[in-house]
């Protein structure tokens, strides 16, 4: 479990989180989303006690991470893939992450093995590929063998191969009962890989929930073009339907499912020309979403 | 995996790094050689022109000096692997993943410190006894014989050499706590080192006296003085008054060093 809570983080005068809560509960693979630059990363620091929060504070389990004497065993973390010194070999560098939090070494082998690093463990880390890299710092955050998981934009880099890998290896950490954290700036990806999402933009909260609430929620326009679009625009004010746009084309309807509108529409004696029902797929739920924050970023890069 | 790990398993944790990086054994390779073959330079070239010595120099001659005269050159070579100890470790942003497994930035810190400061304390001290011995074999005879490691201060002399190097390097190391960068730290370290004394010759000479014994490499000499003034007559500070003099710089760098880490992001 983590908490966060009313975490608000500034640099100089810029706000990078602001004012952000939210839990990530244990069993499911929780996705946290937000275009780049809206405070994820920040964010996941804070979690692990890298970076100090202006207000508010982030707990595991509880507990603060600077109050854990082997941090290791409770949180697993992989921020950036190449935060390993590029001259040490990859099982020096899990040793001396073992060694620090009381984990045996043979601890080492084991997670160089499952994330398939045994042939090249005497190899520098430097000279290792983005993916082998990520594979590097995922063996890192299952050293201890933690309850809580963070990655950050933990498919970047990996070929479709590794991406397939790392959903079923998320999938089975949830299963086994441990809080999972995933970043990613990409809706799509998050769509097929977390249960519950946490949205955020400009360093606030925008919203959480489940996958399919989030898609149900914003899904479900309908384009419809009759002979009479102004009696049909009444008939619909007396349903649970909202019309948002009128133009020659026809009338953009939400909160009422195609069927429902060609029956009412049958009823009323209009004639139906085109009745399309839009689903708003998860990126678009997403851009929505996020627009005014992006859109707000933008504009203030302009003015700067 | 019930026992709380504590300071000891974050020696051994830096102990690892510290000989599993290239930069760090060849540094320490290169102090070493340094310190002997240096001396061994200096004993040759000098040993030659003892007798071109004006009077002075010769009144004040300290054979021990001479033999030590690799500690010189060794000691930008503690300053660069004190620095990279710490500065590599953010350049390479492998400060986030140490620092996630070990929170306590104090005892982080105090390990690699630790492990620091016994790597180079005991390959400085074989290295200034490896010189002493070749000193007193090349000048065996001469006007500047050395004296035995019994007589005097010279047991002392050469201990401390051995000494000032383990604080030079962990002046270096405090120095790279502060900047965190490795450019940075080492030419901050060599400017202190070089540039110093040079702006201090500019200075009128009465004060030039009162600062020289302050540098860093003034009170490496003093602290290898075996009799309480340099070649040349410059007074300087007491053996000991030397060594604690320089300890609190390196209490003061890494004690701010400590402070900056724990107020800054990683």
């Amino acid at each position: 479990m983590i908490s966060v809570e009313h975490i608000t983080k500034r640099f100089n005068d810029t706000t990078a989180v602001d004012d952000l809560s939210f839990e990530v509960k244990p069993g499911v693979i929780t996705g946290f989303l937000g275009p780049n630059g809206s405070g994820k990363s920040t964010t996941m620091r804070i979690i692990l006690g890298l970076d100090r929060p202006t207000k508010g504070r982030a707990l595991i389990n509880g507990k603060s991470y600077h109050s854990l004497s082997a941090p290791l065993r409770e949180v697993g973390a992989l921020l950036e893939a190449k935060a390993v010194h590029p001259g040490r070999s990859a099982r020096n560098h899990l040793l001396a992450l073992a060694v620090s939090n009381g984990i045996p070494a043979s601890r080492v082998d084991e997670v160089l093995n499952f994330v398939g690093l045994e042939s090249v463990a005497k190899k520098r880390a430097g000279d290792f590929s983005l993916g082998m890299s990520q594979r590097l710092g995922i063996a890192g955050a299952l050293l201890g063998d933690p309850p809580v998981l963070l990655f950050d934009e933990p498919v970047n880099g990996l070929d479709p191969e590794g991406i397939r890998w790392i959903r079923e290896f998320f999938r089975k950490l949830a299963d086994e009962g441990r809080t999972v954290l995933v970043s990613s700036h990409l809706m799509s990806e998050m769509a097929v890989t977390a249960d519950q999402i946490i949205v955020i933009g400009r360093g606030k909260f925008i919203t959480s929930g489940s996958v399919d609430d989030l898609t149900k929620n914003a899904a479900g326009t309908v384009i419809v073009r009759s002979t009479n679009n102004g009696e049909l625009t009444k008939a619909l004010a007396n349903t649970s339907a909202t019309v948002s746009e009128i133009n020659d084309e026809g009338l953009r309807v939400s909160g009422l499912a195609a069927a429902a509108i060609g029956d009412l529409a049958f009823a009323t004696g209009i004639a139906l020309h085109e009745l399309t029902p839009e689903r708003a797929s998860l990126e678009e739920v997403f851009m929505e979403l996020t627009h005014d924050s992006v859109e707000y970023s933008q504009t203030a890069k302009e003015a700067n | 995996m019930t026992h709380t790990p504590g300071l000891y398993a974050v020696i051994r944790s830096e102990w690892i790094k510290f000989r599993s990086v290239r930069s760090t054994v060849i540094g320490t390779v290169i102090m070493f050689v340094l310190t002997i073959g240096i001396g061994l330079l200096i004993g040759f070239a000098v040993k030659g022109h003892l007798q071109s010595m004006t009077p002075v120099e010769r009144a004040t001659l300290d054979p021990i000096q001479l033999a030590m005269g690799g500690i010189l050159f060794a000691q930008f070579a503690v300053g660069v692997i004190g620095a990279l100890l710490i500065t590599s470790e953010y350049t390479s942003t492998s400060i986030r993943t140490t620092l996630s497994a070990v929170p306590n930035r104090l005892r982080l810190v105090s390990a690699k410190a630790i492990v620091l400061a016994l790597v180079i304390f005991i390959v400085g001290e074989i290295a200034s006894f490896v010189a002493y011995f070749d000193g007193a074999a090349i000048f065996h005879g001469t006007i500047a014989a050395l004296p035995s490691l019994s007589q005097g201060k010279t047991l002392q002399a050469v201990f401390l050499s051995g000494l000032y190097l383990t604080l030079m390097g962990l002046f270096g190391f405090g120095l790279g706590l502060i900047l965190r960068q490795s450019a940075g730290s080492i030419s901050t370290y060599t400017s202190l080192l070089l540039i110093i004394p040079i702006l201090v010759f500019l200075l009128p000479s009465s004060w030039q006296n009162n600062i020289t014994k302050f540098e860093p490499s003034v009170l490496g000499q003093a602290m290898r003085s075996t009799t309480g003034v340099l070649r040349g007559g410059t007074p300087v500070f007491g053996t000991w008054t030397a060594t604690a003099i320089l300890a609190s710089y390196c209490v003061a760098a890494v004690g701010a060093g400590i402070i900056l880490m724990s107020r800054r992001d990683a």
